[in-house]
């Protein structure tokens, strides 16, 4: 039998708009910023993180919620570095994430219709309507 | 979003550039955020002095900009706090003998609170603190609207003080008088929606620090309503919050009888029905002082103590555990620096100076990015400049000891860590 391919469209609330794809990186356990994210180098440096020292250049950065400090803004520093996940997808957040979202100025978006860190697994393909809300996501094959 | 007539006005340039720059935030930061308008702040907004005093860089008002709004007597709209320095962070007081650098160079220091000058011309009050909240002499009331810029600080403003703050406290909240009226403005955001039993005795500074990050990990940005905590200190408090906001991102929760807005468990859910109830127990306690005694060697080079910045109580504490005893291992005590000078006309500076640690103020090692004495072990009391020590100064292996008070000063005294579960 072919393998057929397994699209699932989210619909969810704009924070950022523009248009992005690209592989998904998805962490379930919450983002920190404050040190516990390098935006020189790219990736998280919480210890215990299950995304410790994985780049996020280019992915469809893909995480429950934010925790800890206002050094959250962090992530968007990483857009002076060029560094910068291609887009920010989040189950659900509040000031920390929308002003990191604006600094890093890549399509963002939140308050989902399904959980996006129980649809989109890494190593999904993800593209990102931001304008829309909308997230498409093609499943990675088994 | 809707803005009235004057908010508009401000938008369309015609009460200046720099109204306008800072209007064309809100609005921007209100749309994203998903606002439905701006609110007048009625409370307090604090900023984090510095070079940047913005969150967000397109919308920067510079330096050079405040120097001129300054110069032309412009004030801040509302009362306007100044929170512990950032960009860059600075020791303001007991920096001169800290040997290292930029900290303990004269020039530095003197830049930095030239960067700040203005902003204090404007009337920001500097008390130069992420604890401003315990010594500001001027604090909202319950229902006032603010703009609050530090996490452990903002649950003191939404529980303790029952005032609304979200984490966006910035020059342009201050300078405008305004800011997005979502989440914590709201009510209906401020309901809680778990409870959260505590199923231990809590007893100790270390027990609330650890209770606030195992509730903050299991609530995540939730609002709990949590009982069964005692009677905490204020000191107690503190530590909670900063553990809620570093195991977790807790801006707003209810202890019935003790936060103004949950006179009664029934008042915390506003009526509605409970539908989610977890524990907290002593073996959550245990598995997070585990998880944060993240070392192996027992020789310890640096202790520091404040995070958050200690109040005049915690000082006395160390004060009176270090009296006529020398320190082997480099020591920091941090503090806010209203609380430095009683400490220092109690005479507890130089008791702590004479046992050969350092009392400070205005800074910590987490915002001096990873700035300390020379040090391959270190040992704190706080749960969360602990965890976030390691990647402050990634790549660098750092060993990070944590326990109570007592534990820590013991390892300074014989710069050996002997603390354990008790």
């Amino acid at each position: 039998m072919a393998d057929t391919e397994v699209r699932i469209v989210l619909k969810g609330r704009k924070i950022i708009g523009g248009r992005a794809e690209g592989e998904a990186l998805t962490s379930k356990m919450p983002l920190m910023g404050w040190g516990c994210v390098n935006e020189k180098l790219g990736f998280v440096t919480e210890r215990n993180h299950p995304l410790y020292e994985i780049p996020f250049k280019g992915k469809v950065l893909v995480f429950p919620e934010p925790r800890g400090s206002g050094g959250f803004n962090a992530y968007g520093a990483t857009r002076r570095y060029n560094t910068n996940p291609a887009a920010f997808i989040y189950r659900q957040g509040f000031s920390l994430t929308v002003l990191a979202a604006m600094i890093m100025k890549v399509p963002t978006i939140t308050d989902f219709d399904r959980d996006p860190v129980e649809v989109i697994e890494t190593g999904d393909y993800v593209y990102v309507n931001g304008d829309e809300g909308i997230v498409e996501v093609v499943k990675k094959k088994k | 979003m809707y803005l009235n007539d004057g908010e508009k006005r401000i938008l369309d340039g015609s009460k200046g550039y720099i109204a306008q720059k800072c209007m064309k935030f809100l609005v921007d930061y209100g749309e994203a955020a998903g606002a439905q308008r701006l609110v007048d702040i009625d409370g307090t907004v604090d900023i984090h002095p510095g070079l940047k005093t913005t969150w967000v860089s397109d919308y920067e008002i510079t330096l050079t900009e405040i120097k001129e709004l300054a110069a032309r007597g412009e004030k801040f709209k509302v009362p306007t706090i100044g929170n512990k320095p950032i960009e860059p962070a600075f020791i303001v007081d007991g920096w001169q003998n800290c040997g290292t650098y930029p900290s303990s160079d004269p020039e530095h220091h003197k830049k930095c609170l030239e960067n700040i000058k203005p902003l204090i011309q404007m009337g920001m009050v500097p008390i130069l603190s992420c604890t401003y909240y315990l010594v500001s002499s001027y604090l909202p009331t319950a229902g006032q609207h603010c703009s609050w810029g530090e996490s452990s600080a903002v649950p003191w403003a939404n529980a303790i003080l029952g005032a609304r703050a979200n984490h966006d406290g910035c020059f342009q909240s201050a300078y405008l008088g305004k800011i997005p009226a979502y989440d914590m403005h709201l009510s209906e955001n401020r309901v809680a929606t778990i409870l959260v039993e505590c199923e231990t005795k809590l007893e100790t500074d270390m027990d609330y620090d650890l209770f606030g990050w195992a509730v903050g990990e299991a609530v995540g940005i939730q609002v709990p309503a949590i009982t069964n905590i005692g009677k905490p200190t204020w000191s107690q408090i503190v530590k909670m919050n900063s553990g809620l906001n570093t195991g977790g991102q807790v801006r707003m929760y209810h202890v019935p009888g003790l936060t103004p807005e949950a006179p009664t468990l029934e008042a915390a859910f506003n009526k509605t029905s409970c539908k989610h109830k977890i524990g907290i127990g002593r073996g959550d306690l245990k598995r997070i002082y585990d998880m944060l005694n993240y070392a192996s060697n027992e020789n310890v080079d640096f202790v520091f103590l404040g995070c958050p910045h200690y109040n005049i109580q915690e000082i006395q504490k160390v004060a009176r555990l270090l009296d006529g005893k020398k320190c082997k291992s480099a020591l920091w005590v941090m503090t806010n620096p209203i609380s430095y000078q009683v400490a220092e006309r109690m005479g507890y500076a130089a008791t702590i100076e004479r046992a050969g640690g350092i009392l400070m103020s205005g800074a910590c090692p987490g915002i001096l990015r990873g700035e300390m004495p020379p040090a391959s072990v270190m040992a704190t009391d706080a749960a969360k400049q602990n965890y976030y020590m390691t990647g402050h100064v990634y790549p660098r292996a750092l060993d990070t000891w944590y326990g109570t008070t007592e534990d820590c000063i013991d390892a300074a005294v014989t710069g050996k860590w002997q603390g354990g579960w008790r």
